[in-house]
């Protein structure tokens, strides 16, 4: 309570300007000095954030986001730590996608959309697929990354006590590389989030993505901040939680991405 | 190996779409695409529409750090100002920035301003939290040595904390340009009607699939040039600093 408190008084601006700028603009869009067809009032949003939660639509927009974010992320996160460690593990394997990676991970990941549309199937699995690609490659790169920064002195300490083969990768080389592999998963789960919501934009007619965009297509501006809210929750939950899920449980494993 | 793997990669992938062991009509043979690129390159109407996506993306670059680089500053100084914008920072920050569309859309109407501020916005949010990072995380002997030295106020901004936020400045205006790109051409994938990430949409809903290649390669390659350029350009002006950050 007490440290709640000390906090409170010493950030009050950060819980007083948010208030304040949501009473500003129900003021603002009730006079009409903001165009309440753009800008409607925050109580309306909340309203009608509150039927479509009760009559089922949010939900079941949201569970399919979720899916397909769980998806999508399951096959970057088995695909790209395995290669990543490969690539760190073996330098001839390393040279040669290094290069492929280099040109391909910059291409942002809705427009493999119709390459991948190509090899699979149109449709779910293609949306899944598609959303996979940014996240794989960055959780290879990050894990690839890990493998390599590990200290040089513990590997050869290792060989010097005899570990060799599967004992010296899951003894020294996995665990060294831990921290970077975690960064890479919660990195990777952001971008599925973004790409998977992008990817429905383009070629769903469901899914958080599909309502945000439908609604727009009909003009209905509530629905369009209602649906806005809950995918910015999902984000937050995403990134906030897994980084308080990892401190919570993993708590020797420090996060190399935290800035 | 780092010539060999692509290079073999590029030669299977042209023996099966020769020999139609993929399909060569949505797999056309990697020289077909080159021919391809280079004629519309000559041609210039890929030029074109590489012209609008770059002159999109400096647009979206400046109208983001202009403002996000003295802002993230004033964050790391003042401990108000950044009780002030933080909540918000944190609430759009994880967002696909992608979604902003609309609303800007519904605001601004379907042109380049919302486009454009589409992609600005998800560099500018990279931009502030990568200098409040830059300012939160110096070495706070170095702000010792300063005001022991005498060095207060805008003599310590400009002489001590500046310099040694500039490396996280420098990489948050990288990751940014980066983020600003690939948003910016998802926006021209799904509403605009120009630009490289237009062009594989509309060669997609065609079919003309090496033209589709085409564009694709040339956006690979604008990103691997915008990012390791940065790269290079900040090894050489920040010599004397490790690299902050991803």
């Amino acid at each position: 309570m007490k440290a709640t408190a000390r906090w409170l008084a010493e950030h009050w601006i950060a819980v007083a300007s948010p208030i304040a700028l949501l009473g500003l603009w129900e003021w603002a869009s009730a006079t009409g000095l903001l165009r309440a067809a753009f800008f409607p009032r925050p109580s309306t949003i909340a309203a009608h954030l509150g039927d479509l939660t009760l009559d089922g639509t949010l939900w079941s927009h949201t569970a399919i986001t979720l899916a397909r974010i769980g998806a999508s992320f399951a096959l970057a996160a088995g695909l790209g730590v395995a290669i990543g460690l490969a690539m760190g593990l073996w330098r001839g394997l390393r040279d040669g996608l290094d290069p492929v990676f280099a040109v391909v991970y910059p291409i942002p990941s809705v427009l493999f959309l119709p390459l991948v549309s190509f090899v699979v199937p149109a449709g779910e699995i293609a949306l899944v697929v598609t959303s996979a690609v940014t996240s794989f490659f960055l959780i290879a790169l990050t894990t690839t990354q890990g493998v390599r920064q590990i200290d040089r002195l513990v590997v050869e300490a290792a060989l010097h006590y005899g570990a060799r083969g599967r004992r010296l990768f899951t003894a020294v080389l996995l665990p060294g590389a831990l921290p970077s592999i975690f960064t890479g998963l919660r990195l990777g789960l952001g971008f599925s989030l973004i790409v998977v919501v992008a990817v429905e934009i383009v070629s769903a007619s469901r899914g958080l993505g599909a309502l945000l965009w439908l609604s727009w297509q009909v003009l209905k501006v509530e629905d369009m901040y209602a649906t806005f809210v809950v995918i910015a929750l999902l984000g937050a939950l995403l990134s906030y939680g897994l980084a308080a899920l990892r401190t919570r449980l993993l708590p020797w494993v420090p996060d190399v991405g935290d800035r | 190996m780092a010539v060999l793997v692509p290079t073999a990669a590029l030669i299977l992938w042209e023996l099966c779409s020769r020999l139609a062991i993929v399909s060569p009509r949505y797999f056309p043979a990697p020289t077909t695409i080159g021919w391809v690129l280079a004629d519309r390159l000559a041609a210039g109407d890929l030029g074109s529409e590489l012209a609008v996506t770059l002159t999109r993306l400096a647009f979206a670059f400046v109208l983001a750090a202009v403002p996000a680089i003295p802002l993230g500053l004033l964050m790391g100084i003042a401990r108000p100002v950044r009780d002030l914008v933080e909540p918000y920072l944190a609430f759009i920050f994880p967002v696909p920035k992608i979604t902003l569309l609309p609303f800007l859309l519904i605001i601004l109407g379907v042109g380049e301003p919302a486009f454009v501020l589409t992609g600005s916005s998800s560099a500018f949010f990279q931009i502030v939290i990568s200098t409040l990072g830059g300012v939160q995380t110096m070495d706070p002997r170095l702000l010792d040595v300063g005001r022991n030295y005498g060095a207060h106020g805008a003599r310590l901004f400009w002489k001590v904390i500046l310099p040694a936020a500039l490396p996280a400045i420098f990489t948050g205006l990288r990751l940014g340009l980066g983020l600003a790109l690939v948003t910016l051409v998802a926006v021209e994938f799904i509403a605009a009607k120009s630009g490289l990430g237009h062009l594989v949409f509309r060669h997609w809903q065609m079919l003309s699939t090496p033209e589709m290649y085409a564009a694709f390669a040339l956006i690979g390659a604008l990103g691997l040039v915008l990012t390791r350029g940065l790269r290079a350009v900040q090894a050489r002006v920040l010599a004397w600093q490790d690299e902050i950050g991803v």
